[in-house]
């Protein structure tokens, strides 16, 4: 009981209350900031907090994780430029909402629904971790691949246009996510011999190009357009506008929980696939997908917070990083003496409540920042274009040149930028593109280790995927999927239908 | 919905990417030539990833690349082929809709930029594509401008210079020199 | 006051090269991780550098260059200027790159300000693997071939360099081995049962054997470990191994070799200050790794030795793409 009680350590410390507060603040700003990523500026906290005690720096951090996970839907939103990679499915909708003057809106549903997915992720954290912990460890490199799979067949509900087209697009992605150095093997792929190429192409910068940039060549056409006014006075959604949400939400939530606590998926891909489970349960949306429906934003913010809780859950019972940011904070509890793994809830229980405590605050901040500095955000889309433009190119070369300090990834982000232009003229999906190179590593890496493991033996392969149930559950999902694409699921369908009406 | 349904009849540039550019039934100028540089590009990054490994193995690491570019191949061939069949838009041109001058020039800059940042530093090339790009898109006089871009560009490098310690490329001024001085006179004033 | 500041505007107005040893550093250091943000090279700098910067009175910012098994960082540093301005935090791999076919360059094109610590090797299990030791393990590979699965990091990995240990002392065995990119990945999956055996640095393992995730099968060391005082030592099962060991990852700081000797020795000593303080040392400590604090001719030694000694034992294991006396590196 003594430790449970940790969970009030925040509120009982205004100085950890603030900091919590601050954090969340600079992380909905870093998030929105294409090329700021949570990643670079958590570990940038390690040396700046480094003489600190370990609650502040670490309520510091969880501040900064959470509100930078939900800060990416803001420019997403108002510019159609994913702040962050786990907002690139917020776009596909908040974008034609902003559009039509609706942005107040969408960013009030985002950010309720992203706190109720922070709050189910910390439910979750704090009420099964050892469990779904448990779930996680089971799955073998065939289940990774096989998610994988699952993950590519999203192209079909992420391309709008042409089916052909998105798949291309897809394999595109997929393929540029293999250049470079081979990280199993150290062989090169698609260098051409080229020492700058041998590093790969950074997927932060592939999508500030195909992106920020094709965007703002696009925007370049009508710089005398004049911008949209936005309403903001219907920030708050009703209650009943969250209750019509809930069940899709707590759906959502689950999927994001669960990829957040798999270690090496994070809430990308959780946000992604949250996105096409939306647009599968939802028969009658009030606005088409990709035209402004609700349902499209509800479902990749409520799943992108979800798994932040969710890659909490490794980390804390076993020391396994669940994401790039949980990585960096097991770092980051070492500099400060602790020991993650799994003896680290049998000897500090109290810091796992702490962190559920920290994690629960910056949830609640986030709802606060996120309804309230709304007005100067919307500001922005305001701007007049001639202005706008220059700074998203510029944002957008100082974004991808920061990740990796590497002036290559500058030259990919512009390459990748023209590339997009002529892609969107033509009606190429971007989307698949993005998910292709997120989901690139997973189905190589896996899909060798798999195969590596059966000693090459398709036959081997196959029978470990039929004798394992988790494996045959997401072998029959990747079909059911997979079928219901394709043309021949329709005519069947219709048949059926006819019959029994 | 009818899967092949592109975009609505307004935008057709693509506007944003759940309404991609293009028509249904006719193709933009271009369009044809893209798909078909798409399908060999294609193709020759097929023949490159067959000389990663080969058929070496299932788990060769030239495997999957393999099968998506083969995928990717494939693909923008039956794009191609159903973008050759259809006829021209007749009310659309390469310069007036597609390429405009001003994307042209703007992709210009783009390159000079990214081919400058190393030598001259992120300082100066930022600062004179932002006076550059702002003059030429607002078409408002020189205070407006010149305020304008320094103003912002003084607002990126705090945050990611200062407050991030990104290292942008620092070419010919010395820009670290000029930090150290002012954290000097900060610690300075702090004793 | 009137000093510094004109020092200050005369580094400003003249350029960066003026500065003298007795000035260094007059501007902000750039530090190159090789590694990426949360790994075991990027924990150790990032909590002695703080120390060092104290001692030197500079600022060192640091930053994570990865990609192509830390070449790029690598390259990076080796292009910049030899001015004490540029250093490369890095691990081991470098001083594989050449046989690796993986580059060109390892430290030898640099100068050590600082050699900070050492890994130990440990071969751990899944916890149900059907041995507790390394004769049952060996024994049970001998007994059904191409079954136990072993984890790998890539060649020249921690993980290639046991194997090939354990190839060379034990005669060829026939595993699967089943590549991940990098030692924590592959001590999940072990975890989850993908793999059932993985050669680890004890640091990434030594919490998960205390809580009895996974068990120990035994250290690759010369010497019994004071964290796991229980575990075998692997040449006490085989005595061959005492050949080759001990043998370890390690870290290091490192500046173009050209740098000028007294910014070496200013930068040395801030280092060496720096590596002594007792929180760094307790934090290797609890890590399991083992400090060596070296510099100079000695650390020039240390890696010329670790050089030879594992290259030649990958080129014998017949791992090497290229034989180690192309370049020049002597058989121990």
């Amino acid at each position: 009981m003594e430790t449970f009680l940790a969970i009030l350590t925040v509120f009982t410390q205004p100085e950890l209350l603030a900091l919590v507060g601050i954090g969340t603040f600079a992380g909905i700003y870093i998030g929105a900031i294409p090329g700021l990523s949570v990643t670079m500026a958590v570990s940038i906290l390690i040396s700046f907090t480094f003489s600190w005690d370990v609650y502040p720096a670490i309520s510091l951090m969880v501040g900064i994780y959470m509100g930078g996970v939900y800060g990416g839907s803001r420019t997403a939103i108002l510019l159609n430029i994913p702040g962050a990679p786990s907002a690139i499915a917020t776009a596909m909708d908040g974008y034609p909402m902003a559009q039509r003057g609706e942005a107040g809106q969408a960013i009030g549903v985002t950010t309720v629904m992203s706190f109720f997915g922070g709050l189910i992720g910390i439910l979750v954290l704090a009420l099964a971790a050892p469990f779904v912990s448990e779930f996680a460890l089971t799955f073998q490199p065939r289940d990774y691949m096989l998610l994988a799979v699952l993950g590519i067949l999203l192209v079909g509900s992420l391309s709008s246009g042409s089916m052909v087209k998105g798949i291309f697009a897809g394999a595109l992605g997929i393929a540029i996510g293999a250049v470079g150095r081979d990280p199993l093997t150290f062989t090169e792929r698609f260098t051409f011999d080229f020492q700058i190429m041998e590093g790969g192409i950074s997927f932060i910068a592939v999508m500030i190009g195909m992106f920020g940039v094709s965007e703002a060549l696009i925007q370049l056409q009508n710089v005398g357009m004049k911008a949209v006014r936005q309403k903001i006075d219907k920030i708050v959604p009703s209650f009943s506008t969250i209750k019509t949400y809930l069940p899709l939400s707590l759906q959502t939530s689950t999927i994001g929980v669960i990829i957040g606590a798999l270690p090496g998926t994070g809430g990308d891909i959780a946000a992604l696939m949250a996105y096409d489970h939306a647009k599968r349960v939802t028969k009658n949306p009030k606005i088409p997908f990709g035209k402004g429906a609700m349902e499209g934003l509800v479902a990749p913010e409520t799943a992108n917070n979800a798994a932040v809780g969710g890659a909490f859950i490794p980390m804390m019972t076993l020391g396994i990083p669940g994401d790039a940011v949980t990585a960096i904070m097991i770092g980051a509890l070492f500099i400060h003496g602790l020991n993650p793994g799994p003896m680290l809830m049998i000897d500090q229980p109290d810091m796992f409540w702490f962190i559920i405590g920290a994690l629960f605050t910056a949830n609640i901040f986030m709802l606060i920042f996120g309804l309230t500095g709304i007005k100067i955000f919307t500001k922005i889309v305001e701007m007049p274009r001639s202005v706008i433009i220059p700074l998203i190119l510029l944002l957008s070369i100082v974004g991808a040149y920061a990740v990796n300090n590497s002036i290559t990834d500058v030259y990919w982000m512009l390459g990748f930028g023209v590339f997009g232009y002529f892609m969107r003229h033509y009606g190429y999906p971007l989307g698949p593109v993005i998910l292709g190179v997120i989901l690139s590593r997973l189905l190589d890496d896996n899909w060798r280790r798999a195969i590596i493991s059966e000693r090459e033996d398709l036959g081997r392969f196959f029978h470990g995927v039929f004798t394992s149930p988790l494996s045959c559950v997401l072998f029959v999902a990747v079909i059911l999927i997979f079928v219901s694409q394709t043309p021949l699921w329709t005519a069947i369908k219709k048949r059926v239908f006819a019959k029994t009406s | 919905m009818d899967p092949e349904f592109r975009g609505d009849i307004d935008h057709h540039d693509g506007t944003s990417d759940a309404t991609p550019g293009g028509y249904r039934e006719k193709r933009r100028p271009g369009e044809l030539a893209f798909a078909l540089f798409l399908t060999l590009a294609s193709l020759f990054l097929l023949y490159s990833a067959y000389g990663i490994s080969g058929f070496e193995a299932l788990s060769a690491p030239g495997a999957i690349p393999m099968a998506t570019t083969l995928v990717m191949a494939v693909s923008a061939g039956i794009v191609a082929l159903r973008t050759a069949r259809l006829q021209r838009v007749t009310t659309e041109t390469l310069s007036k809709d597609i390429l405009p001058v001003t994307v042209i020039v703007f992709i210009g800059f783009l390159i000079v930029f990214g081919l400058a940042l190393q030598p001259l530093g992120f300082v100066l090339t930022a600062a004179l594509f932002l006076i550059v790009a702002i003059k030429v898109l607002a078409k408002r006089g020189w205070g407006y401008t010149l305020a304008v871009s320094l103003g912002s560009l003084v607002v990126i490098w705090i945050v990611f210079r200062v407050v991030f310690t990104v290292l942008l490329p620092a070419g010919i001024l010395p820009e670290a020199e000029f930090i150290q001085f002012f954290r000097t006179l900060i610690s300075k004033g702090a004793f | 006051m009137s000093r510094k500041l004109i020092g200050a505007l005369v580094a400003f107005g003249l350029s960066a090269s003026v500065a003298t040893a007795q000035e260094y550093p007059t501007k902000e250091i750039q530090g190159i991780i090789q590694w990426g943000a949360g790994g075991s090279t990027d924990t150790v700098m990032r909590s002695v550098t703080p120390h060092a910067e104290a001692a030197l009175g500079g600022t060192v910012v640091m930053q994570n260059m990865t990609g192509a098994v830390g070449a790029i960082a690598l390259n990076y540093v080796a292009d910049s200027k030899a001015d004490g301005y540029t250093l490369l935090m890095g691990a081991e791999n470098p001083m594989l790159y050449k046989i690796m076919g993986l580059g060109d360059k390892d430290y030898s094109e640099f100068t050590p300000i600082n050699i900070l610590a050492r890994g130990t090797p440990i071969l751990v299990a899944n916890n149900d693997a059907p041995f507790d030791d390394y004769a049952g393990m060996m024994a049970y590979i001998r007994a059904h071939p191409g079954e136990l699965k072993m984890g790998a990091t890539g060649p020249g990995g921690l993980p290639s360099v046991i194997t090939a240990m354990m190839n060379t002392v034990e005669g060829e065995m026939d595993v699967i081995s089943v590549p991940y990119d990098g030692d924590g990945p592959a001590l999940t999956a072990l975890q989850g049962g993908a793999i059932d055996v993985m050669p680890a640095v004890l640091g990434a393992s030594i919490e998960s054997i205390r809580a009895g995730a996974m068990k120990p099968i035994a250290i690759f060391d010369v010497a019994q470990n004071a964290k796991l005082p229980d575990v075998p030592l692997v040449t006490s099962a085989n005595e061959g191994y005492s050949k080759y060991l001990p043998w370890g990852p390690f870290f290091g700081v490192f500046t173009p070799k050209s740098t000028p000797d007294d910014v070496v020795a200013k930068l040395s000593a801030a280092y060496a200050e720096g590596a002594a303080h007792p929180d760094f040392v307790k934090l290797m400590d609890d890590r399991g790794f083992t400090m060596m604090g070296i510099s100079g001719a000695e650390a020039n030694d240390f890696l010329s030795k670790w050089q030879q000694g594992t290259a030649w034992l990958l080129q014998d294991a017949g791992l090497a793409k290229a034989s180690p006396e192309e370049f020049g590196i002597a058989r121990p």
